[in-house]
């Protein structure tokens, strides 16, 4: 035992990220029909902790104990609830076998990188809803509490529990193994995991007043689950792809509110604040993503990223090329949104009067009805024209629609500047 | 300078309380402890053991050894530290930011005689 440092502050996130793996770890000896009491035997573990370090001081390892003591928890819990029936001596062998080995030995990482990702790939089993496969990585690998994955979604907390009392049976009584599916199977698996990711990392990135911390851990996290398919053997392009753009992505968070908490739009941005380690990520994982043919929507959203983050005050941003992965993003995946997205390349590139033509459709489908950005975009367009008048009442109807406070905020910003140059 | 002494005991609401947080809140509940045990006017502390523990009560002269008062139902004894201060009113004082009674813990304390 060593003195802890004056703060007492540990390595960040230390307990979130262990707990993420022990359960993984543990499930796998346990069994996935005992997910639960993995979980509780980690839980009891960092109990362990809070209750004897501030006594006896910070082991040399804080790492190692909570690997230990989770073992030590996991066989009491085994031996007491007699849930293992007759495999109960068997198992009790194998975690006090794997209770004496470091989680830092190179060999024993490595399997614990191999848990992480046999969990994921079974939260993510198509027969678990993509909601309920969100909340159930983020609780499991993740190391998210209820209540934390609850506000991350601005949900409440009984509904999250539900669903994961939901996902927990359907592990049990549909027996889903960690077992890595393989062939045809494991593609559809893998994409499957992709869309979970990406949809964590939206989420999280999805502008919301307050509990910003959380929400920012929320895309680090799918970025670290991403980075962790990403390195397995199973990965292919289109992993890394996603990879670079949740990096890219991610990269620019710091610089997208101001100190007011205002939002500020991505050509406004100071990019002096945009995380030069998460660019570098990005342009790595995104040079890998470019081994084979296959162009997946998360390669063009990537490379539309990448665009962004090469441009600077010498090379100004190429509009042309951004208008052209537009197109792309277009053919892969017909969507509403891309189309409105599009809409603000084809007035930097070819005007503003043809893309006010090209949302005109738009204003019609019954999809984007309540969606504020299709009226703000409408509204910024019009300004640039001059047509203050109607560039007003178009941000007003975006008030109307749902959205955020910082959202409003701007909106309100723009109504202002639309009267005051009147 | 006196010496004191802070039992401190784990209530079952509070071990209750810790059971429900997130392993986020739990390392930030860690810390908070640690940074007080760090303080420069704690001399020791030691973490008891959780079982039971023995007592030894002599009945009619005659000393029996029984397991301890353990039970899930009442506060158990976790732990002491040895403070410095000058009297109990500081004593008290510097207890009270100790984060264990934000968990719903208790705090005992004893000068230590003599000292």
């Amino acid at each position: 035992m060593t003195p802890a440092p004056e703060t007492g502050e540990l390595l960040e996130h230390l307990f979130r990220q262990q707990a993420g793996r022990m359960v993984a770890h543990l499930t796998r000896l346990l069994g996935p029909g005992n997910l639960s009491l993995a979980e509780e035997t980690v839980q009891e573990a960092m109990l362990r902790a809070l209750q004897t370090w501030p006594y006896q001081g910070l082991p040399d390892n804080p790492a190692g104990w909570l690997f230990r003591v989770a073992h030590n928890a996991a066989i009491d819990a085994v031996r007491r609830n007699q849930v293992l029936g007759e495999k109960t001596e068997a198992i009790v062998a194998e975690l006090r076998r794997a209770s004496i080995v470091a989680p830092s030995h190179p060999e024993v990482e490595e399997q614990l990188r191999d848990d992480e990702l046999r969990m994921i790939f079974m939260c993510c089993h198509p027969e678990i809803s993509r909601d309920a496969s969100v909340a159930l990585s983020l609780k499991t690998v993740g190391g998210f509490s209820v209540r934390e994955i609850a506000r991350a979604f601005l949900a409440d907390d009984a509904t999250i529990a539900q669903r994961l009392v939901r996902a927990r049976r359907q592990i049990r009584e549909q027996r889903l193994t960690l077992d890595m599916p393989d062939g045809r199977e494991l593609k559809g698996r893998l994409d499957s995991v992709l869309d979970v990711l990406y949809f964590m990392f939206n989420e999280g990135y999805a502008v919301h007043e307050g509990e910003e911390l959380i929400r920012q851990d929320l895309c680090l996290e799918a970025l670290r689950l991403g980075r962790l398919v990403a390195s397995s053997s199973i990965a292919e392009p289109r992993v890394h792809a996603l990879v670079a753009l949740m990096a890219l992505q991610t990269a620019r968070l710091p610089a997208r509110v101001d100190e007011a908490g205002d939002l500020v739009l991505l050509e406004d941005q100071d990019r002096g604040r945009w995380d030069p380690q998460l660019i570098s990520l990005g342009f790595h994982h995104f040079d890998r993503s470019m081994a084979g043919d296959e162009v997946s929507e998360y390669h063009v959203q990537a490379a539309i990223a990448a665009t962004h983050a090469r441009a600077s005050v010498a090379a100004p941003l190429d509009w042309p090329l951004i208008l052209h992965l537009y197109d792309q993003l277009l053919a892969i995946n017909p969507s509403p949104v891309v189309e409105l997205n599009r809409a603000v390349a084809v007035a930097k590139v070819r005007g503003v009067a043809e893309a006010l033509a090209a949302i005109a459709p738009l204003e019609r489908d019954p999809k984007l009805r309540d969606y504020y950005l299709l009226l703000a975009v409408r509204g910024h367009l019009l300004l640039e024209l001059g047509r203050r008048a109607e560039a007003a009442a178009s941000f007003r109807a975006a008030l109307d629609c749902s959205c955020s406070e910082p959202e409003r905020r701007f909106l309100r910003r723009k109504i202002e500047e639309c009267v005051a140059t009147a | 300078m006196s010496q004191y002494m802070l039992l401190l005991y784990d209530t079952p609401a509070a071990v209750q309380h810790f059971r429900s947080m997130s392993p986020e809140e739990m390392q930030k509940a860690t810390e908070k402890y640690m940074a007080w045990a760090q303080k420069p006017f704690t001399k020791d502390s030691q973490r008891l053991a959780e079982d039971a523990g023995r007592v030894i009560r002599s009945e009619n002269g005659k000393p029996r050894t029984t397991d301890g008062p353990y039970s899930e139902t009442k506060e158990i004894l976790g732990g002491y530290y040895t403070i410095e201060a000058a009297n109990y009113d500081e004593a008290v004082k510097l207890s009270m930011t100790h984060p264990h009674l934000e968990h719903g813990g208790t705090i005992e304390i004893r000068q230590v005689w003599g000292s």
